[in-house]
């Protein structure tokens, strides 16, 4: 019944408070053996390599890229899909600062992170993909193509990274005890928010917009002159299911930090998203119909790819749409969760369908991924899982610090 | 000496644009598009082309590629061929419906689009559509996105996978050697004069003359007069362009004019957009305030 | 791009149109359907109104409050007396014994201090502070049934002396912070609450079994450790 562990006398140090979360260097390389840790090793043991192998030997050594499939899953997934799924922060960020929804504010740091470290892992996968990676800068500094949609997305994806680093820097500073520096980036806040929600805006309809250039190319059901649009309304349901889901993971994965917290309700926040969602989703689904108007093409819908088109529609549009509705309905923050992890597949499914499964659709040699390339694909995701775990273990994105706590 | 502030103005005004109007050495946004009919194009005569690939031979050898394959042997033409990193010309036979006996050759490479849609995409001008006409590639800026090998309709650029250093390469109108007057390399090679180099608009006149004067020889259409805008390179032939691989579904519209409507909404976003989101905060904190203002007077919980 | 030729302009505008009316109209009860019907409403609004408010709780100023829902009083010298709140005595209802620690035994803040017996099962509750137990209440182990009536008061469970006073209480809640934690763990009570359940009895007070059992009588247990973090 009574519990009488002796403590040892700790000798604090800022390297191991902050780095090693109070334990020593042997507890801590202790407590890092546990089965996710193993798995993610595993991977990783196995992808750097290949990543190395991809910079030694090139391109045609790793991928199945072709002269006719010039983009494959490295632009489709990650790049495509990475963007759109951290949009998160500037949904987010919005709707706590400029909407005033104060009841979201729990979610917004986790929120910016996500959206942080996905832009900063999709700019490692632009760096994989890369014909000649050390050249990355040129667009900003040596030659600028103003008639490119390209250039565009690399000077909003480079100040948007920017403004995301800026406001999740509060979080940084308060782990780092810099109140100074805390006060001064929580004060440009609103600006940062403004900022990146029209960045945002610019960024992730003009990664729609790159494939207006291929008309010839793109199956007629998913080509359109709305791609920017949808691009940019899909990123909003992207956005708001990834937090949904990121939220039901951390809550469950990273309880133990929010013991003894004052802990918000996360079930509300969960299905106000949720309701959100569904909204979103449901104009977004009578966009796609229009766009199918437009062009002309209802008779496709009875064809292979019509079908796949359909699949897309109904069960990745339409479907989540009614399940986020009847969940935030029945107040179901189990439904609405499952609802958010079928969009976030479905969004992907989205992306890899304009980039390479509709892309070139008609032509001789189709492109299918190579080991190497899901390989590579999978490292940079587990990258970014473990970078998130190493962010939240330390820094105050689940919880308050304890300095600040009540000051709201 | 008084210089009263209109006179000031003006002076500042007329420097500052005298200053943007020097601009960097390459204005290229300040330089005004040559109209298509002078710029330097090609004329492709399929219905001359024996197939002897002498221009393919003229083409590696100016460009420090290696020799083509297969010369003089008829096999190389029976799987369809594309152009290569190391080919930037390849020549392909196609049957002709109504003659079994005479195939259709037909020369592919770059087609130095009037508007072409790489030189659009290419987020570091790397590909530029110069002012002379061919379409030439500035490999020291070249990032490798290939972006315009998936913008190019034709699906010219070919990128070097198996190198460590990849480039993108094609056909450059030999533009090295047209500048100092001479012919591209496949077109001084070419012993039918299939090949014809010109202005554009002269050449057009060629073409149309070809058809009216020997009209049971040709298919009444130049291919590249209207297509994707136009471009610099154009055909004659006696087969349905169709039926030789030339892609049927381009419209008349470049490729580069597609984007032009996203690229103009950027600057209205950029302006437009700050204001319209600080009006919707400014208009939440204010009902925030006055709910909280409503709360208090009610004698809320402390 | 056919439908952009002039002509095969004006069937595919007229299927655009409908499909932006029929959106138009579809989105009114769309909307409804999301919110709920006004039954639904009305039923979310009564569990808010039901829903046990801060106030319901007794939340004293001058006490510490461990997330544990565990209360400590400061005394004399190191001393300080600790029990558990109003709050969890009404989560657990009436509760059949008390197994608390000996005398002499060391107590860790955050660890497990005692545990609550009902039935067969028991949850257990977590210390506030660190610190050696001097002083264990008697009628706590003999008659648990009259802790809650005086759960600040009589209802004191041990006396802990405590010797880094000071830094354990930078991790408790007092005063204004400690009622706006009350808050928030009914808000969460709240949302477990449906009114079906008539958890109100007649005279507005609350079940005798207890708010863990109302929610989930075969697990209640897991329902209590949940608030009381154990």
């Amino acid at each position: 019944m009574t519990t009488t562990a002796e403590r040892r006398p700790v000798v604090p140090s800022w390297p191991r408070e902050k780095l090693l979360m109070g334990l020593s260097l042997r507890e801590y390389l202790r407590s890092l053996a546990t089965p996710f840790n193993a798995v993610a090793g595993l991977i990783l043991l196995i992808g750097l390599p290949v990543i190395a192998y991809r910079f030694i030997f090139g391109l045609g050594a790793v991928t199945n890229l072709s002269q006719a499939n010039p983009w494959g899953i490295w632009i489709g997934f990650d790049v495509l899909a990475g963007v759109a799924l951290a949009a998160g922060g500037y949904v987010l960020a919005g709707t706590v600062y400029l909407f005033g929804l104060k009841e979201y504010r729990p979610v917004v740091r986790p929120a910016i992170l996500t959206g942080f470290l996905g832009y900063f892992f999709v700019v490692v996968g632009l760096l994989v993909d890369l014909g000649q990676p050390w050249r990355l800068p040129y667009p900003i500094v040596f030659s600028y193509g103003v008639t490119s949609v390209m250039f565009e997305v690399a000077w909003c994806v480079l100040l948007y990274f920017t403004v995301l680093s800026l406001e999740f820097s509060p979080t940084v500073f308060e782990w780092l005890g810099w109140e100074k520096a805390r006060r001064w980036a929580s004060r440009i806040t609103i600006g940062l928010v403004v900022s990146g929600v029209v960045l945002s805006i610019l960024h992730q309809s003009s990664l729609g917009a790159l494939f207006l250039m291929a008309p010839t190319k793109i199956h007629p059901l998913w080509y359109s002159p709305f791609i920017p649009l949808y691009f940019f309304v899909s990123s909003i349901i992207a956005g708001l299911s990834m937090v949904i889901v990121e939220t039901g993971l951390s809550h469950r994965i990273f309880q133990d930090q929010l013991r003894g917290q004052a802990h918000a309700d996360i079930g509300a926040i969960t299905l106000g998203l949720g309701k959100a969602a569904s909204v979103v989703l449901f104009s977004y689904f009578f966009m796609k119909l229009l766009g199918i108007a437009d062009g002309g093409n209802w008779k496709l819908l009875n064809t292979p790819y019509g079908y796949w088109f359909l699949v897309e529609l109904l069960g990745f549009i339409l479907l989540p749409c009614f399940l986020f509705a009847h969940g935030a309905r029945e107040r179901s923050v189990k439904l609405v969760r499952a609802a958010a992890a079928m969009t976030v597949v479905g969004v992907v499914v989205n992306r890899l369908n304009i980039s390479v499964i509709a892309f070139n659709w008609a032509g001789p040699e189709r492109y299918v991924p190579s080991w190497m390339e899901l390989t590579v694909t999978l490292t940079i995701v587990t990258l970014g899982l473990l970078t998130f775990r190493w962010i939240v273990n330390r820094m105050p994105v689940l919880r308050e610090h304890p300095a600040r706590r009540g000051a709201h | 000496m008084k210089v009263n502030r209109r006179a000031f103005l003006k002076m500042v005004g007329a420097t500052s644009s005298a200053a943007l109007m020097g601009g960097p050495a390459k204005a290229r946004a300040g330089r005004r598009a040559p109209r298509s009919g002078e710029t330097l194009a090609m004329l492709i005569d399929t219905t001359r082309c024996i197939g002897c690939r002498s221009c393919e031979m003229a083409c590696n050898k100016a460009n420090g590629l290696p020799t083509p394959e297969r010369l003089g042997q008829p096999s190389v033409f029976d799987a369809r061929r594309a152009t290569r990193p190391d080919a930037f010309t390849v020549v392909n036979r196609y049957a002709d419906p109504k003659n079994g006996r005479k195939p259709a050759f037909v020369k592919s490479q770059c087609m130095h689009c009037v508007e072409p849609a790489c030189a659009s995409a290419c987020p570091v001008a790397a590909l530029e559509k110069t002012p002379e006409g061919p379409v030439v590639y500035n490999a020291e800026r070249c990032m490798g996105c290939r972006y315009c090998m998936v913008a190019c309709p034709f699906g010219i650029p070919k990128y070097e996978y198996e190198k460590a250093v990849p480039y993108v390469r094609k056909c450059s109108f030999c533009f090295g050697r047209v500048r100092q007057g001479q012919l591209p390399a496949c077109a001084s090679a070419c012993p039918m004069k299939a090949i014809t180099v010109g202005k554009r608009g002269e050449l057009l006149e060629i073409a149309k003359t070809r058809i009216y004067q020997t009209p049971g020889r040709y298919v009444r259409h130049i291919y590249g007069e209207h297509e994707a805008g136009g471009t610099g390179v154009m055909y004659l032939s006696a087969v349905p362009f169709a039926q030789l691989g030339f892609p049927a579904d381009l419209g008349t519209e470049s490729h580069a004019q597609l984007t032009s409507a996203s690229l103009a909404a950027v600057p209205f976003i950029l302006t437009l957009g700050p204001p319209f989101l600080l009006a919707i905060h400014a208009f939440a904190k204010d009902r925030a305030e006055a709910a909280q203002q409503g709360s208090k007077e009610r004698g809320g919980a402390s | 791009m056919t439908a952009h030729d002039f002509l095969a302009m004006y069937p595919a505008k007229a299927e655009e149109y409908f499909i932006a009316l029929s959106f138009l109209l579809l989105f009114i009860p769309f909307w409804r359907f999301v919110n709920g019907t006004r039954a639904a409403e009305a039923r979310a609004e009564d569990a808010r109104l039901a829903s046990p408010a801060a106030d319901w709780f007794a939340v004293p100023d001058h006490l510490y409050f461990h997330p544990g829902h565990a209360w400590a009083r400061l005394e004399d010298g190191n001393l300080v007396t600790v029990g558990m709140d109003d709050f969890s005595h009404k989560l657990m209802g009436r509760v059949s014994a008390v197994g608390l620690p000996e005398v002499g035994a060391h107590l860790l803040q955050g660890e497990k201090g005692w545990s609550l017996a009902q039935d067969s099962k028991s949850v257990d509750m977590l210390s506030p502070v660190d610190g050696t137990v001097v002083a264990v209440n008697e009628r706590a182990m003999s008659s648990p049934a009259t802790l809650s009536s005086d759960p600040y008061g009589e209802g004191w469970l041990l006396q802990v002396r405590v010797p880094r006073l000071k830094a354990n209480s930078a991790s408790l809640l007092t005063g204004n912070f400690a009622r706006r934690w009350m808050e928030e763990v009914c808000q969460e009570l709240g949302g477990r609450i449906s009114p079906d359940l008539g958890l109100l009895s007649q005279d507005g007070g609350l079940p005798v079994e207890g708010m863990a059992r109302s929610i989930d009588p075969s697990n209640w247990d897991q329902v209590a450790g949940k608030f009381l973090l154990t």
